[in-house]
């Protein structure tokens, strides 16, 4: 064994030995699946594993879907779902950890005061050219602001429509929420959709813009996080098993009043109101 | 020939001045556009870098604090990708160039693949990667496993900047050294690498820069902890994941997402121009010899 063969075995030697000394006697929890659920629930981890230092908690993504399947195949600890469970998914556990909801916001100058659904799915057709017609203004074209492909905003407020989302024709495109606020407000004749936690946060904070009832029922946060406003969905983990150990521990924890604040931060409803 | 030469010098002086317009102009519209998108970019981004944000720990789901975590995850995972894509790479590009005959079955069955897997679609990497790697090996999402298929899609670019660097190495050079009766390995190791040695190098920065873009491959295999990592066995976040998921799923994230993009495109740039003084080096050494 010449010098250099000896140099590489060491480091090689050296290297797994590091390895080994990062594994560290503790409880790892693995969880995938939506990626809208994904950031919520790694920031609630992360201050969990503050008070719980031999908890490790590893949050992946890939979509609903998939955290639906890898939860029913038993290769992670719990699944993320952004949706309501379907009938055959009966046979998981369900944890709402809390509630999202959209609301149409325009202008707090635009006379108009409610829009029908019939009314959205002309406006984000790009039929309606006069305000005029839905209630409003007369001889003012409505400005429509949707969101970028692939947000999961866009996706929740197209299935209220029933359709496709890259069916929604706007004259804006926008990111998110804040920037759908600042749109909103600064156009007295845009129409838009956001997050309804931040529609009302901008609201209070006294941003012109005014969140409109649907099919009848005020946006408020309350009929959000009860499940009867018309746009909205539970942010759910889901587990085979009832949850038990540091699982159970984890999910207490994270539906606690005091993470309420980490819930709010991301534009979501709290289960127990604000 | 007569007919031609007859049309020819009015045509060319009428059309001269349109097409050379119209090349600047396209020229001018590229360089616009690059320039705009690194304003655009620099305008959100500059502005949120700072030494906290490179050094700080991510905190609010990435909207406060900074991304060491997501840097030192980045480097583990492209270091980790070249040092083991090189040797493979190096290897192959000796055995085609230096070993395979020019029209044999093999040789042309080794550049085919290669030019497919540079053609596969990254999220097909990353689905591969998963079912391998991360399952089949039991490694998890790690570092290690998103390292493993970075492997598989940094080779074939490696392979092919190296090929083209031995191939490039004069042929006067490989007489002179057979002329002094070295052995093939004596004549690859001490004339023929050395030599190739810029086309290789270019090779590693094209492979380092493709890791450091990389997104859907990358996902499901190192994955999306935002920790900082112990070992290469954990899970971690590249540049490019945070900056998706910040500009995606975090309400308010953007701001943090134009930060990271500029760190980002600043080292993209770095090694754009790593690259640049590498085939500059590279062809005055040719040129010389």
């Amino acid at each position: 064994m010449d010098r250099r063969t000896f140099l590489a075995g060491s480091c090689l030697g050296l290297l797994a030995f590091t390895w080994e000394c990062g594994a560290e006697e503790s409880v790892k929890l693995l969880a995938t699946g939506s990626s809208t659920v994904a950031p919520l629930v790694a920031e609630l981890a992360r201050r969990f594993e503050q008070s719980h230092p031999t908890i490790r908690i590893d949050v992946q993504t890939g979509g609903s879907s998939r955290g639906v399947a890898d939860a029913r195949r038993g290769v992670v600890d719990f699944g993320m779902v952004s949706r309501a469970l379907k009938t055959n998914e009966s046979d998981l556990y369900v944890t709402t950890l809390a509630n999202d909801g959209v609301s149409v916001i325009v202008h707090a100058d635009n006379p108009v005061q409610a829009l029908s659904r019939a009314d959205l799915i002309a406006l984000y057709r790009g039929e309606i050219d006069d305000w005029g017609r839905l209630g409003g203004k007369v001889g003012e074209p409505p400005v429509v602001v949707t969101k970028a492909a692939g947000r999961s905003t866009l996706e929740l407020f197209a299935s209220y429509l029933e359709m496709p989302p890259e069916e929604l024709k706007a004259a804006i495109v926008i990111g998110d929420n804040q920037q759908g606020i600042k749109t909103v407000a600064g156009n007295p004749n845009a129409v838009g959709y956001v997050s309804i936690g931040a529609a009302l946060q901008a609201m209070a904070a006294g941003t012109p813009i005014k969140v409109l009832p649907m099919n009848g029922i005020p946006a408020t946060l309350e009929a959000v996080a009860d499940g009867s406003f018309p746009i909205s969905r539970p942010l759910n983990v889901v587990t085979r098993q009832p949850p038990n150990g540091a699982l159970a521990q984890f999910l207490d924890f994270a539906l606690a009043q005091a993470q309420s604040d980490i819930v709010v931060a991301m534009s979501f409803v709290p289960r127990h109101g604000q | 020939m007569v007919e031609a030469a007859t049309i020819a010098p009015p045509l060319g002086a009428r059309s001269t001045l349109g097409i050379d317009t119209l090349v600047w102009g396209v020229g001018l519209a590229l360089l616009a556009l690059f320039g705009l998108l690194l304003a655009e970019m620099f305008a959100a981004g500059l502005p949120v870098l700072s030494l906290e944000f490179i050094t700080g720990e991510a905190s609010d789901a990435g909207r406060s604090g900074g991304i060491s975590a997501v840097l030192v995850s980045t480097l583990w995972v492209v270091a980790l990708a070249v040092g083991i894509a090189l040797p493979l790479a190096l290897g192959t590009a000796l055995y085609i160039s230096e070993y395979l005959g020019r029209g044999s079955t093999l040789y042309r069955l080794i550049h085919g693949s290669l030019d497919v897997l540079s053609a596969v679609p990254s999220v097909v990497f990353g689905l591969f990667g998963n079912a391998v790697f991360c399952e089949l090996l039991g490694l998890g999402y790690s570092l290690a496993a998103g390292a493993l298929t970075l492997v598989c899609m940094i080779v074939p670019v490696m392979v092919k900047a190296s090929v083209d660097g031995l191939t490039a190495v004069p042929t006067e050079l490989r007489a002179a050294g057979s002329a002094l009766a070295l052995s093939k390995p004596a004549l690859i190791g001490h004339i023929v690498l050395p030599a190739a040695l810029p086309g290789v190098a270019s090779g590693v920065l094209l492979g380092v820069a493709r890791a450091l873009a990389e997104t859907a491959a990358l996902l499901f295999t190192s994955g999306y902890v935002l920790r900082m990592p112990d070992s290469p066995l954990d899970s971690g976040r590249t540049l490019s994941i945070h900056i998706y998921d910040l500009a995606m799923n975090v309400a308010g994230g953007d701001r943090f997402a134009y930060g990271s993009a500029t760190v980002l495109v600043i080292l993209l740039l770095m090694i754009n121009g790593a690259i640049a003084l590498v085939s500059s080096y590279a062809h005055r050494r040719t040129t010389d010899s």
